[in-house]
């Protein structure tokens, strides 16, 4: 439990929190006190793969024949059967990286992927964690173990955002790479094209997959709070820039915005796809709120 | 209907105007740069809102320059005029009316232009409100008292009464000076008016280089007296003599040229001659469409001396001067003493034959202007020279002394004395006798073959005694006379009347107190020279008795144009006297006498009306033989062309003072006029109100 009066479910209060794993434990310590801790539904020891040895291994779980084999380290993995295996897929394209007051929605993603990973792995379920821009930047299988965390959290810290956006294709890429039903949470700010974006979340609910969508935006995006003649550049294309007197385009801005909005919303509905808009501002437990909701 | 300013130099706010596009685009240039994920939101929004959001800020920007425009015309004080321009509540004027009242506005406005002209100026009067001041200034100003802004209309109505039609052409440099002269005091409006026909003729010359003083920014309307029909337009032209000179009971040939400026003929033009209020000869003529006509009568005057003239133009319609006065001087016949020193039987042979006919050509006593008396030498003794205006001395072989004294009373009297060479001529016996007087030292005498002769090389046309030889046939007769014959005369540093090929004289002048002596150094017949079978020793010999008589009398003088002034040149004795001009309107003028040099000069200024000036000279002076006793003055020629100065030509004329030309019928229909700077403050406000409604909006 967090010490003092700080609100740590505050995001600019997590933003002066470096340690991404203590963000998250902060986050999820701080919600799950008082909530009754759900016991694991299912053990497995099934061997599913070897995957080579990294800092932070159990050292008995090394396959010492197969270093015999192939002089190298490798680690056998088991796969855990449980109830629950969640694919939590982060947005790192560039337009993540911004940040009108405090935190950038790529942090504020990073924390919220973190605090749902830790989460799940605590409740003993299966996380996973993919990080994509145009293309698939880090994919972390789901595994259900305990000090899995660590691999996600270092997915996380060692990805910065950068590149273009294209939802729907890489939904489309990782759907084909989801082998098991489980939970695909996307969070995302979703500078895309809808109908795009829909197909590929699609694809996750035809595999029987539950999704729940993080539509994460700055408070910036939704109010378009600036004033004066500005030239607005564009974070992810460097030919889209435009000058515009926010003044005299905000309401119409607004209303743009939130017909974007309610149209994500409604087609996430339309294909029982859970939709939580989520500003950066917004405090975290809010978010995490939803998916424990949606976890009963 | 227009619309002027009382600050029209506070227009130059209006360059303010682009104030808030400058902003506008200034702004554009100070951008701020944000990095933002959502561009294409905004790009979403505007492309929804362009059309609106591009409207709203136009309408803006117009509001905020319709502001600044409305500002910079709010300083300037627009005033709007409905009409011609009466003065309707805006503020104390100060007007100046210029009246124009050259000849031409005789014929213009169908022949009562200067009657519409002073209704116009009386509207003009009547319409001033208290507090207002006006002046009223003729363009033909004729030394009236000096013009002064008064705000008492009865005497500004009375002065209008006052003005009569000039008889010559507007002085509009002088006039509008003046107007502007007055002007330059300040007062809340400055108005000139000008009404006019706004005949070609004094716009012709008028230039706003000439005015003393101008000021651009006082606008000046010109209200023009039109004319709705065509006339006939003509006047006459020039009148001159056809015939030599003027001489009691001679038949004098007089022709008047009648000219037609407009585009129909004219016919059954009468033209009449009068002399001294008589009718002498009428004609009738006829003058094709921009053309000439010259009228030839044939008049004899009975008196000697100054007589006045008139040519009239008698036809209904017709517009333009009708009436030029003139003056003939009429001579007696010149009493001429012809010493003929080689007489013969023979008249042929004889030394004066060719002399004496061309001094009278038909040798009858009525027919020549000059009377010769022809003498041998031996009754020269006896002679006396009272009487005689010329002594001829042809071939004289010497002067006896008592002779020599008696010519050279006659010479310092006023009279002229030609000597003529020969073979009997002694040049040392004249040396002697007349001893300081002779125009040259006398020589030689030089004589050839008829053959070897010389050719007269040089003769000075601009001399009086030649002028009569200005025609080119006169001038190529002259050069092709040959001389064989002659006494060489030396006269160092002057300049001879004719001179040979070689470069020796053939005709000298010397003066003698105030008579004039000539030497010709060949012989007047053809002994020597072959000058008198020559057309031009005609005209030579009378030209030369006439100068010697004491210049050119006998003749019609067209007189001077009315506004110019009259140079007269009077004998020393007027210096410091006065003489007496009585107009044609009998009114009598003191004009005084100045010396120059060695004469008396009189200017006489007061030519402002057309017809006849008669001079007083005064009692106790020596009257000198050519000094006019009258005097004609006449219109402009070309003020009788009823042409016009078209509006643009007049503007351009007039630049950069702005001039505006309006009909004499939108004076008379009235008008009004509305100071527009309280409206102009209020859509002032209620642009800015409606700005800042807008821009809180937008």
């Amino acid at each position: 439990m967090p010490e003092g009066n700080k609100n740590y479910f505050d995001p600019k209060v997590l933003a002066g929190i470096a340690n991404l794993s203590l963000r998250a434990r902060y986050v999820v310590e701080g919600l799950m006190s008082g909530v009754h801790r759900s016991r694991a539904k299912g053990f497995s020891v099934e061997f599913e793969e070897h995957r080579e040895y990294s800092p932070g291994d159990e050292i008995r779980r090394i396959d010492w024949k197969a270093l015999g084999k192939f002089d190298r380290y490798f680690i056998k993995e088991y796969e855990d059967e449980t109830n629950l295996r969640a694919y939590l897929l982060l947005d790192s394209s560039a337009s993540m990286n911004y940040a009108s007051d405090g935190i950038t929605k790529f942090d504020y993603g990073c924390t919220l992927t973190a605090s749902l990973a830790y989460l799940i792995l605590r409740q003993q379920d299966a996380a996973g964690v993919v990080t994509f821009s145009d293309r698939i930047e880090a994919f972390i299988p789901p595994r259900a173990k305990r000090d899995y965390l660590i691999q996600i959290l270092h997915a996380l810290e060692n990805r910065g955002p950068g590149g273009d956006t294209d939802v729907g294709k890489i939904l489309d890429e990782i759907a084909g790479q989801i082998r098991r039903r489980g939970l695909v949470v996307l969070v995302s700010d979703l500078l895309d094209e809808p109908a795009e974006i829909v197909k590929g979340l699609r694809q996750f609910r035809f595999k029987g997959n539950d999704v729940i969508v993080f539509h994460v935006l700055d408070q910036a995006e939704l109010d378009l709070p600036f004033d004066g003649n500005i030239l607005f550049e564009d974070l992810e294309a460097a030919d889209l820039r435009v000058i515009a007197d926010p003044r005299s385009i905000r309401t119409t801005y607004r209303a743009v915005v939130q017909e974007f909005i309610t149209e994500m919303r409604k087609q996430c509905l339309d294909n029982s796809i859970d939709y939580q808009l989520i500003s950066t501002t917004t405090p975290l437990d809010q978010a995490l709120a939803s998916y424990l909701s949606w976890r009963g | 209907m227009s619309v002027f300013f009382l600050y029209p130099a506070l227009l130059f706010g209006l360059l303010a105007a682009s104030l808030p596009i400058l902003i506008h685009l200034l702004n554009r240039r100070k951008l701020k740069r944000i990095q933002f994920p959502a561009v294409r939101f905004i790009l979403l929004s505007q492309k929804r809102i362009s059309r609106s959001y591009r409207l709203r800020h136009w309408i803006l920007l117009a509001l905020r320059t319709l502001a600044v425009v409305f500002l910079a015309l709010l300083l300037a004080n627009p005033i709007f005029q409905i009409g011609a321009g009466l003065f309707a509540g805006s503020g104390p004027v100060s007007l100046v009316v210029l009246l124009d009242n050259s000849l031409s506005m005789t014929w213009s406005g169908d022949g009562n232009g200067f009657k519409q002209a002073k209704d116009a100026a009386r509207l003009l009067i009547s319409a001033l409100n208290d507090g207002d001041r006006a002046a009223l200034i003729p363009t033909n100003i004729d030394g009236k008292e000096p013009f002064r802004l008064k705000g008492q209309k009865d005497v500004l109505l009375k002065e209008l009464e006052g003005i009569e039609i000039a008889d010559g052409t507007a002085d509009l440099p002088v006039a509008l000076s003046k107007a502007y002269e007055l002007l330059v005091e300040p007062a809340g409006q400055k108005e000139i008016r000008l009404i006019t026909d706004m005949g070609l003729t004094g716009w012709d010359q008028f230039s706003v280089a000439a005015l003393k003083q101008v000021d651009p920014s006082i606008a000046l309307k010109v209200i023009r007296i039109g004319r709705k029909q065509q006339p006939l337009n003509g006047t006459i032209k020039t009148i001159r003599l056809a015939s030599q000179g003027v001489g009691v009971n001679l038949p004098t040939q007089i022709e008047a040229t009648v000219a037609n400026f407009g585009d129909n003929e004219i016919k059954d033009l009468l033209v009449q001659l009068s002399i001294d209020g008589q009718n002498r000869e009428q004609k009738l003529a006829t003058v094709p469409a921009k053309g000439e006509t010259s009228v030839k009568f044939q008049a004899r005057v009975s008196q000697a001396g100054a007589h006045a003239g008139q040519v009239t133009l008698k036809k209904e319609g017709l517009a333009g001067n009708a009436a030029l006065h003139f003056t003939l001087d009429a001579q007696d016949k010149l009493k001429i003493l012809v010493v003929d020193g080689d007489p013969q039987t023979s008249l042929v042979q004889s030394e004066t034959f060719f002399l004496s006919r061309a001094l009278n050509p038909a040798g009858e006593r009525d027919s020549s202007l000059f009377l010769p008396t022809v003498i041998v030498p031996d009754g020269l003794n006896s002679a006396t020279l009272e009487g005689y205006q010329v002594v001829m001395l042809c071939n004289v072989a010497v002067l006896s002394e008592g002779f020599a004294t008696k010519l050279q009373n006659f010479l310092r009297q006023g009279g002229g004395v030609l000597i003529f060479g020969g073979d009997k001529f002694q040049p040392e016996s004249y040396s002697q006798r007349l001893p300081q007087i002779l125009p040259a030292e006398l020589r030689e005498k030089k004589l050839g073959p008829e053959a070897s002769g010389e050719k007269i090389g040089k003769f000075d046309i601009d001399h009086p005694a030649l002028q009569n030889l200005s025609e080119d046939t006169l001038q190529e007769s002259i050069k092709s006379a040959r001389v064989w014959g002659y006494t060489r005369a030396a006269a160092p540093g002057k300049a001879a009347l004719i001179s040979l090929a070689n470069g020796d004289p053939l005709l000298i002048e010397q003066k003698v107190g105030a008579g004039k002596l000539m030497l010709f150094t060949t012989s007047a017949d053809r002994d020597w020279n072959d000058l008198p079978v020559k057309t031009v020793y005609l005209p030579l010999v009378q030209s030369l008795a006439q100068y010697l008589a004491g210049g050119k009398r006998g003749v019609l003088d067209a007189g001077i144009p009315v506004g110019t002034a009259k140079e007269l040149s009077l004998p020393p004795a007027y210096v410091g006297k006065s003489l007496r001009v009585t107009k044609p309107d009998k009114q009598s003028t003191e004009v005084a006498i100045r010396g120059e040099k060695d004469r008396a000069q009189a200017t006489i200024e007061v030519n402002d009306r057309a017809g006849i000036y008669r001079l007083a000279f005064p009692t106790g002076a020596e009257k000198d033989s050519g000094t006019p006793q009258i005097y004609a003055a006449n219109p402009p020629f070309l003020e009788s062309r009823l042409d016009e100065i078209s509006a643009r030509e007049l503007q351009a004329k007039l630049s950069p003072i702005r001039a505006e030309v309006i009909s004499v019928d939108a004076l008379k229909d009235g008008g009004s006029r509305t100071d527009l700077a309280l409206p102009l403050l209020a859509l002032l406000i209620v642009t800015l109100l409606i700005e800042g409604w807008l821009a809180q909006r937008f």
